[in-house]
């Protein structure tokens, strides 16, 4: 199935590749429109709401963020009037429907009562106060994904009915992808394509409206393999709204796009219309690719890759990679612990017949230590390991996961067809760019 | 005052009335809560960051080292193509924080002395272990003897301190490394300066920077540079940098701190001096170096040979110049300061800084101190927009108060010095663009004057509509950091955003 490997002199010491809590949890709210952001922390922790709000690249000015700036002094002597009077500050000047009372490390650690403070002065405010203390050792960002989701709650209204054929879409920003808005819109788009209505997304440009009629959704898709699926069971303890496909693995790829639509056709019996888009879609991409990338084939075959990715990436990615471009995955490097698809990697290792050596919540060390000791002709990773593995001399290595170097002007999937044809693009492109070796002496050959 | 009406005015004076308004508490010199600048950690991590075969251990959640890694770690990978350079996290969680993370600490450093072997540990405090009492001290100092490299405890949690404090802190801490100066190592670098105040690492490449400049500077002078302290230092040109001639301040806010403690500890002679804007200021620089490095003549020399290469261009520049009004962007308080003087005293022209914050007559004390006692006293507009909540370096309201302001002002006899993402309809001058470097030194002083000269040239032609939209569009404006390229989104946390580009940012990397 997989080989789990170990390393010494990591127990304490961690070179992360993914950010606190904090970053995890302003993520989902900065999805939401109409609100506004009160931090209660040291100033430096707005870098991490900035970063937040960057996630869904969203316009300065339509950023409503405010930061108690705590000193030493509000350490020692709490901070309450000064959170109080910049609630009321933000609150005039904002003018948003709901003010989100974010607690870091320093208010959580002191003790400071958001929730009380909030419920005191919410006669006094016009937006609703929704206080959430996210203090970033409450976990990693997966965690604060996980906290800013289940602080949505009061504002999705409980329904007894349910519109038939629509859904929720939910995480879809815990995706490595560099545009994973892209990704958001292809789903978006292919099931409206077969008449399944997206009621909310949770959250990426969603209004409150639209927050307070997901509960009219008649199912969930999570779009993460690395964050969600726990709000995704609450939802359906909550709001009696079940939580789908998520044992499979997300369209990436042909056969995971196959049967990722098949699984939703099956689930709104929609067969038909599913295997058009299948056939379309199958047809489309081999055609270009046989006009375009028939050096894939040579190239490609048995190259033994390292993966570098989420769980939302790197799962779906291990097939398309082995089966569809017979490469060879020697090593799956996931930045996420995994906890919550465990059982789907081990069953997509399992079906395919492959044992790769496998990381979880890999840091930078462990992934510099995986490639270094394993014999890898290329690697799918980010800028990052694009200057690890440059440090080792490995020759290939496609840098198409966040953070990158890349430009990309336009929003470009890696959900589905098209999104298959996108990443296959970089790869080409990095692939020959790596060709253009600086170490031939070429006037030998002049 | 011309052209702004009075109701969005502030305060419009000279640096010294704003600097004494602030002192006596007339005018509010607090950052509004939506105003925020990097905390303590970040700006100390943002020097430690230029130190090269160095692990900076933060104590405390993932989160505040994984935003220096990508901040600055990962830049300086972009910009240089120098190593991967790990930061560690003890990661700590919520026992920790009920039980302490002492044992977390230990153990990393154990760790991370057998795993990467650097020559030095830095233990950087965060907001969550200061808090909750870790004995940094005491660990540090009882593990000394069992690791190889040396350490280093940095109490830099982000509520201890001011933005600035940071940088302070860490560079009046890293002369601690510092090795006392004794004959031989004083004969063997008397012919050698450091440049203090450097930070963050390696520089970009490709482009003529401003240390590069100040380096040719000092090595067309007959001398050389030991370090360039903390911009890629090694710690055994930190360990005999007290032997050096003197200590030049790359800038001089971010320098003296560093310049001061060294001076006091090893007698090093300090040469701090605004920053090299220019002719004027390049020149008083050089001069202060070459006294202590006993080459006078040759600095005289060097003078007369760079300003001869320039002296065309530049004086042709002048021309338009003088008698001018030049309206500087005064988000980098210290930056718009030094380009305020080299207007100046080099252009001849009338100096006015737009938009300076009154909390950096706090912040910048020291330096402005010492501007004031130069001479230098350029006046300041500030508009309500600055001091609006919601962040103004992202306000299309200070955009729509510079345009009041300029309405009525003859684009023949105006320049503004400021972003080309701002608007106005007088010749601007983006010395922030990467293209538009060195701007120190004499050659500084010709890339400004060609750049005035070519806004001047090409004047008549009206800014792009598309770049206008681009940056204010209907209803919004100002974009966010994914605009920038991947070089430069991850510069943002020490710097004021606007548009999501360094618009007065201190750009010494």
């Amino acid at each position: 199935m997989y080989d789990e490997l170990k390393f010494d002199n990591c127990n304490h010491s961690k070179d992360p590749m993914v950010g606190c809590a904090l970053e995890g949890a302003t993520g989902v709210l900065a999805g939401i429109k109409d609100i506004s952001i009160v931090i209660h922390s040291p100033q430096g922790c707005s870098s991490t709401v900035s970063a937040a709000y960057d996630v869904h690249e969203i316009d300065f000015t339509k950023r409503k963020v405010a930061c108690t700036r705590l000193f030493e002094t509000d350490v020692v002597m709490g901070a309450s009037s000064k959170l109080k009077n910049l609630i009321k500050e933000a609150d005039s000047k904002f003018k948003t429907r709901a003010i989100f009372v974010v607690g870091t490390c320093a208010a959580d650690i002191i003790g400071e009562d958001i929730e009380g403070l909030c419920r005191n002065i919410q006669p006094q405010i016009n937006a609703k106060l929704i206080p959430l203390m996210a203090g970033g050792f409450r976990g990693n960002l997966y965690d604060g994904i996980e906290l800013g989701l289940n602080a949505l709650f009061p504002f999705i209204r409980r329904q007894e009915e349910k519109i038939p054929d629509s859904v929720n879409l939910i995480a879809p920003q815990a995706n490595l992808n560099p545009t994973w808005w892209a990704d958001l819109k292809w789903v978006r788009e292919t099931l409206e394509k077969i008449g399944i209505k997206v009621q909310a997304v949770l959250p990426h440009d969603t209004s409150l409206e639209e927050l307070d009629n997901a509960g009219l959704a008649s199912a969930n898709i999570l779009l993460s393999h690395d964050a969600g699926y726990k709000f995704g069971l609450k939802m359906q303890e909550v709001h009696d709204i079940p939580l789908i496909l998520s044992d499979i693995p997300l369209p990436i790829g042909l056969k995971n796009t196959a049967r990722w639509l098949r699984a939703v056709g099956n689930y709104f019996g929609v067969e038909e219309k599913v295997e058009a888009i299948i056939k379309d879609g199958e047809d489309m991409a081999i055609d270009v690719l046989r006009r375009r990338g028939l050096m894939m084939i040579p190239r490609y075959r048995n190259c033994r890759v390292a993966v570098s990715a989420d769980a939302t990436m790197g799962i779906g990615l291990t097939r398309m990679l082995f089966e569809e471009l017979e490469m060879i995955p020697e090593l799956l490097l996931f930045r996420s612990p995994v906890s919550d698809s465990q059982l789907l990697l081990e069953n997509e290792l399992i079906d395919m017949g492959i044992s790769p050596k496998v990381v979880f919540s890999a840091d930078g060390y462990q992934i510099k230590q995986s490639l270094s000791e394993n014999c890898v002709d290329a690697v799918f990773g980010s800028s990052w390991e694009y200057y690890l593995a440059e440090e080792l001399g490995i020759k290939f290595v496609f840098d198409v996961f966040n953070p990158t170097n890349r430009q990309n002007y336009l929003n470009r999937a890696y959900f589905g067809y098209e999104g298959m044809l996108n990443f296959l693009e970089n790869v080409a492109n990095d692939w020959e760019m790596a060709l253009r070796s600086k170490h031939i002496n070429w006037e030998e050959y002049s | 005052m011309v052209g702004i009406a009075n109701e969005s005015v502030v305060f419009f004076g000279h640096l010294s009335e704003l600097y004494q308004l602030a002192k006596e508490g007339k005018i509010e010199t607090k950052l509004q809560g939506s105003h925020t600048r990097p905390c303590k950690f970040w700006t100390a991590m943002k020097i430690l960051s230029g130190i090269k075969n160095t692990i900076v251990i933060a104590h405390g959640p993932s989160g505040c080292a994984f935003g220096v890694k990508q901040a600055y770690k990962l830049t300086n990978c972009r910009n240089s193509g120098s190593p991967y350079e790990s930061i560690i996290t003890t990661n700590i969680d919520e026992k920790a924080i009920v039980y302490g993370g002492e044992k977390e600490l230990k153990g990393a450093i154990l760790e991370v002395d057998k795993k990467y072997k650097p020559d030095v540990i830095f233990v950087a405090t965060s907001c969550a272990t200061g808090i909750i009492g870790d004995y940094v001290d005491a660990i540090v100092n009882k593990i000394k003897p069992k690791i190889n490299a040396e350490i280093m405890a940095i109490h830099c949690e982000g509520f201890a301190g001011e933005y600035r404090s940071g940088f302070d802190l860490v560079f009046r801490q890293i002369v601690q490394l510092m090795d006392k100066p004794d004959s031989e190592s004083r004969s063997r670098l008397a012919n050698s300066v450091n440049i203090v105040g450097g930070k963050m690492g390696p520089e970009r490449t490709e482009i003529e920077t401003d240390v590069k400049e100040l380096r040719r500077l000092i090595e067309s002078m007959g001398a050389s540079v030991n370090a360039v302290i903390a911009g890629n230092c090694s710690l055994e040109e930190i360990k005999q940098a007290p032997s050096v001639a003197v200590n030049c301040t790359l800038c001089l806010d971010l320098g003296y701190a560093i310049g001061r403690e060294m001076l006091d500890q090893f007698n090093t002679p300090l040469n701090s001096t605004i920053l090299p804007y220019g002719i004027s200021a390049t020149e008083r620089w050089l001069r202060e170096a070459a006294k202590h490095l006993h080459l006078e003549n040759e600095a005289e020399e060097l003078i007369k040979r760079e300003y001869g290469a320039i002296r065309i261009e530049f004086e042709e520049a002048k021309k338009y110049l003088a008698g001018k009004l030049a309206i500087v962007e005064g988000h980098d308080a210290i930056k718009s300061l030094s380009i305020a003087h080299m207007l100046e005293r080099d252009f001849g022209m009338r100096a006015v800084i737009y938009n300076f914050h009154p909390w950096s007559t706090q912040a910048r004390e020291t330096s402005i101190d010492y501007l004031l006692e130069t001479g230098l006293d350029p006046e300041i507009l500030i508009t309500k927009g600055t001091l609006a909540f919601g962040k103004y370096e992202a306000m299309v309201q200070t955009e729509n108060e510079l345009m009041e302001y300029l309405g009525d002002l003859n684009p023949e006899t105006t320049v503004y010095f400021g972003s080309s993402m701002s608007f106005p309809n007088i010749p601007v001058v983006d010395l922030n663009a990467i293209l538009n470097r060195p701007r120190f030194g004499y050659r500084g002083a010709l890339k400004v004057a060609k750049c005035i000269c070519t806004a001047l040239e090409y004047s008549f032609r009206p800014r792009s509509w598309v770049t206008k939209k681009m940056v204010f569009p209907e209803n919004s404006g100002l974009c966010s950091a994914q605009s920038l390229t991947p070089k430069l989104a991850q510069d943002l946390p020490d710097c004021t955003v606007y548009a999501g580009r360094e618009r007065g940012k201190c750009m010494m990397s």
